[in-house]
C-alpha cells in the first residue's frame, strides 16, 4: 500500500487513490455535439456552393438591396426596441404596479406564436378600423420598409425587454439608495449607476436583439411581402430562391446571411468586451 | 437632530410597531437588536426606502417623512458599503457633491480633511473591488459625510471585518463624531461596538421598542429578562423578595441571601441579574467594606477568554465573575477552590418576573 499523499483525508478517498480533477467527460461531449450539428448544416449547405451562382448572387444588385435592407432594418429595429425596453424593464424590475404580471406575460407573445402569425396579427390590425387610420394618417406598413422594420421590431422587443430587466435584477437596489442619499434624483441615478452597471447586459440584449431581426422572416412575409427591391430582406430572398429550386443561390445568399451575421456578431462581441473591461 | 415618532412600518408580514427615537444633535444613538428585530427596516423606513403606515420623521425640525430620499438630508452607510464597483474611489467620494452640484474652495477643503483624516489620499485612484475591508469602510463612511448629512446612518458598517480592523474603525468614527459634531444612527447587534460609540441605546425586539435610555442604564439596568439576555448579562438567576427595608432589598437566590436597591415588593418573584464585571473575587480574611453582599462560593471552572478570564462560581447559585489573569494567578483559582464573591447592592438589579410587560424568558 502506497503511504497517504499529504493533504489527502484516507477516510474520504479510502483506499482508492484520489485522482486528480478531470472535467466531465460527457458534457464536453454534448458541447461538440452542439458545434457538430451547426458545422454540418453549414458543410451540407457548402455542398451546393458552385462558383458561378455565387459571383451571379454577389454581381446581383438586387442582392445588395436585400443584404442592406436587412441590415438596417434590423439596426433600427432593434435600436427602436432598446429605447422602449430600457424604461419597461427598468419598470418591471424595480417597481410593484397594477398589472405587471400582465406585462411580464406578454413579453412571451412573440415565442409562444410563432414570428409568422405575430405577422399574420399585424396584418389584421392594420385590416380593422384602427390601423386602417394609422396607415391612412400616419405611416404605411403593409408591404413597405416601415413594415420590415415594425415587423422585426415587434418580434424582438419582448426578448430585448425581458434581457434587459436581467441586467437590471443584477444591479443591487442598495446601490440606487446610497446614490439618492447622496442627492441624486431617480434618473441621475439611472444614468450614472444603474445603467452603467447593467452595460454588459443591455449590450449583449442590443446583440440579441439585433441578431434575432437580421435572420427574422416569418412575420416581415405576412406584413411586408417578398417585393423584389422594396421589401426583399436576406431571409426572403433565400425563401424565394429556394421556391425556384436554385439550390446554388439560395447556398451563396446563406453564406452570404451567415458571414454578415457572425461577423456583425463578433465585431460586437468585441466592442462589449472592451466596454465592459473599460 | 432626528425624531421618530410612533412609527409603524409594515414588510410583508413583519411589522414595526410605533416606534419612537431622538437623537440628539452631535450624538450617537444605538439602535441594538438580534437579527430580523426589524433594525434595518426602521433605517430603510427613516431613509424613505419603505413608506410607512403611521407616525412622523423629522430631521432638525422638518417632518420629512413624505419626502423623497434625496432631499431627506441623511448620510447612509449600509451593512455592504454599496461602493460604486465601476467608479474609483475618488468618484465614488465626488459622487454627492456632483450630484448636489457642490464644489468650491471650501467643499475642497472640507474633502481634503475628511480624506487626511481617514487616510484615504493614496487610494483615490482605485477601484473599490482593490481595496481592503477596512480600505473600503473607510471609502464608504468618507463618501457618506462628503455632502455633510444632517444624520448619519450606519447599517452594521464594521460586520464583516475582523476584531482589530473593527476597533480602529471605532476609534476612527469616535473621533469623526467628536471633531466634526456628527448626529449618528447606529444600527447594529454589536453590544460592544454599540457601548464604544453611542450615548444613547435602543433596544429592539421583534419589531418593537424593549427599553431605551443612555447606555450604561440600559447595560446595568434591562426592564426585562429578553433584554437581559440580549445584553449578556452573566449571571440570571430566579428570586423572591423576602424584605424591603430602608430603600434596601434582601431577596432569596438559590441557597444564598442577596442585598440590592430599588423599590420590590416581599413576596414578589424576580430574575436577579448581576454583571460579571461588578462581581469582585477576595482571598479569605480580605474584606471590601463598600460591598454589602459577601457570598462564601467555591470555583467551578474558569473559562480563558481575552482580555478577562470568566470564572464560574456555586455561590448558592450559579454566579460568574471576570477576574485579569493576574488576579486569577494571585487568588490562585482552580476549580474547587474556596473564594470570596464580594457584590456591591446598586450591582444586584431586579427584573420583576410575574405579570411583566414584554416578552418572557424562555
Amino acid at each position: 500500500m502506497t503511504p497517504p499523499t499529504p493533504g489527502c483525508n484516507p477516510a474520504v478517498g479510502g483506499a482508492k487513490e484520489l485522482r486528480p480533477f478531470r472535467p466531465p467527460r460527457l458534457s464536453i461531449l454534448a458541447a461538440y455535439a452542439v458545434l457538430s450539428i451547426y458545422a454540418g448544416l453549414i458543410l451540407s449547405t457548402l455542398w451546393f456552393l458552385d462558383l458561378g451562382p455565387l459571383q451571379s448572387v454577389a454581381r446581383s444588385e438586387r442582392t445588395w438591396f436585400a443584404v442592406r435592407l436587412s441590415l438596417g432594418a434590423a439596426t433600427v429595429a432593434a435600436c427602436l426596441a432598446l429605447v422602449c425596453a430600457l424604461p419597461a424593464a427598468y419598470a418591471l424590475s424595480r417597481h410593484r404596479f397594477a398589472g405587471r404580471s400582465w406585462v411580464d406575460a406578454v413579453l412571451e407573445l412573440p415565442m409562444v406564436v410563432s414570428p409568422a402569425a405575430l405577422g399574420a396579427m399585424l396584418l389584421m390590425f392594420f385590416s380593422q378600423p384602427i390601423g386602417q387610420w394609422v396607415q391612412e394618417h400616419a405611416v404605411r406598413f403593409v408591404f413597405t420598409v416601415a413594415g420590415v422594420v415594425l415587423a422585426q421590431f415587434v418580434t424582438v422587443l419582448g426578448v430585448a425587454v425581458r434581457l434587459v430587466k436581467t441586467a437590471f435584477d443584477e444591479v443591487p437596489t442598495e446601490l440606487e439608495t446610497v446614490a439618492r442619499t447622496l442627492g441624486a434624483g431617480p434618473r441621475h441615478v439611472f444614468w450614472t449607476v444603474t445603467l452603467p452597471l447593467a452595460r454588459r447586459g443591455v449590450l449583449a440584449a442590443f446583440v440579441v436583439a439585433w441578431a434575432k431581426a437580421v435572420g427574422e422572416f416569418g412575420a416581415t412575409i405576412m406584413l411586408a411581402g417578398t417585393m423584389a427591391l422594396r421589401t426583399e430582406t436576406l431571409p426572403i430572398a433565400i425563401y424565394l430562391r429556394l421556391s425556384t429550386a436554385d439550390l446554388g443561390g439560395t447556398a451563396a445568399l446563406i453564406l452570404m446571411l451567415l458571414c454578415l451575421g457572425l461577423g456583425a456578431l463578433a465585431v460586437t462581441r468585441q466592442l462589449l468586451g472592451r466596454a465592459t473591461h473599460a | 437632530m432626528l425624531e421618530v415618532e410612533r412609527l409603524s412600518v409594515r414588510a410583508g408580514v413583519f411589522r414595526l410597531e410605533e416606534i419612537s427615537l431622538t437623537v440628539a444633535s452631535g450624538e450617537c444613538h444605538a439602535v441594538l437588536g438580534p437579527s430580523g428585530c426589524g433594525k434595518t427596516t426602521l433605517l430603510h423606513s427613516i431613509l424613505g426606502v419603505r413608506t410607512p403606515v403611521a407616525g412622523t420623521v423629522r430631521v432638525d425640525g422638518r417632518d420629512v417623512t413624505r419626502w423623497p430620499i434625496e432631499r431627506r438630508g441623511l448620510g447612509y452607510v449600509p451593512q455592504h458599503l454599496a461602493l460604486f464597483p465601476h467608479l474609483t474611489v475618488r468618484e465614488n467620494l465626488w459622487y454627492g457633491l456632483r450630484a448636489r452640484g457642490l464644489g468650491g474652495r471650501e467643499w475642497s477643503a472640507w474633502m481634503e480633511d475628511l480624506i487626511h483624516a481617514t487616510g484615504l489620499k493614496s487610494l483615490l485612484e482605485r477601484r473599490p473591488a482593490e481595496l481592503s475591508g477596512g480600505e473600503r469602510q473607510r471609502a464608504g463612511l468618507v463618501r457618506a459625510l462628503a455632502t455633510r448629512p444632517r444624520v448619519l446612518l450606519l447599517d452594521e458598517p464594521f460586520a464583516a471585518l475582523n476584531e482589530t480592523l473593527r476597533r480602529e474603525l471605532w476609534w476612527l468614527l469616535h473621533g469623526l463624531q467628536r471633531q466634526y459634531g456628527l448626529t449618528v444612527l447606529l444600527v447594529t447587534h454589536d453590544l460592544g461596538e454599540a457601548y464604544f460609540l453611542a450615548q444613547q441605546v435602543t433596544i429592539l425586539w421583534n419589531g418593537r421598542v424593549l427599553q431605551q435610555g443612555e447606555k450604561s442604564t440600559v447595560y446595568r439596568h434591562p426592564i426585562a429578562p429578553v433584554v437581559a439576555e440580549f445584553l449578556g448579562v452573566e449571571t440570571l438567576h430566579p428570586g423572591r423578595v423576602l424584605r424591603v427595608e430602608e430603600g434596601l432589598v434582601t431577596v432569596q437566590v438559590g441557597q444564598a441571601q442577596l442585598v440590592a436597591v430599588g423599590p420590590a415588593q416581599v413576596g414578589r418573584e424576580v430574575l436577579v441579574s448581576i454583571r460579571a464585571g461588578d462581581v469582585m473575587l477576595l482571598g479569605a480574611g480580605e474584606v471590601l467594606t463598600s460591598a454589602r453582599n459577601r457570598l462564601s462560593a467555591r470555583v467551578v471552572s474558569i473559562q480563558a477568554g481575552h482580555p478577562l478570564l470568566r470564572v464560574n462560581l456555586d455561590a448558592g447559585f450559579p454566579l460568574a465573575a471576570l477576574v485579569t489573569r493576574a488576579a486569577a494567578e494571585e487568588l490562585q483559582l482552580e476549580p474547587g477552590r474556596p473564594v470570596q464573591a464580594w457584590i456591591k447592592a446598586p450591582a444586584v438589579h431586579l427584573i420583576p418576573l410575574a405579570g411583566q410587560a414584554g416578552p418572557s424568558l424562555e
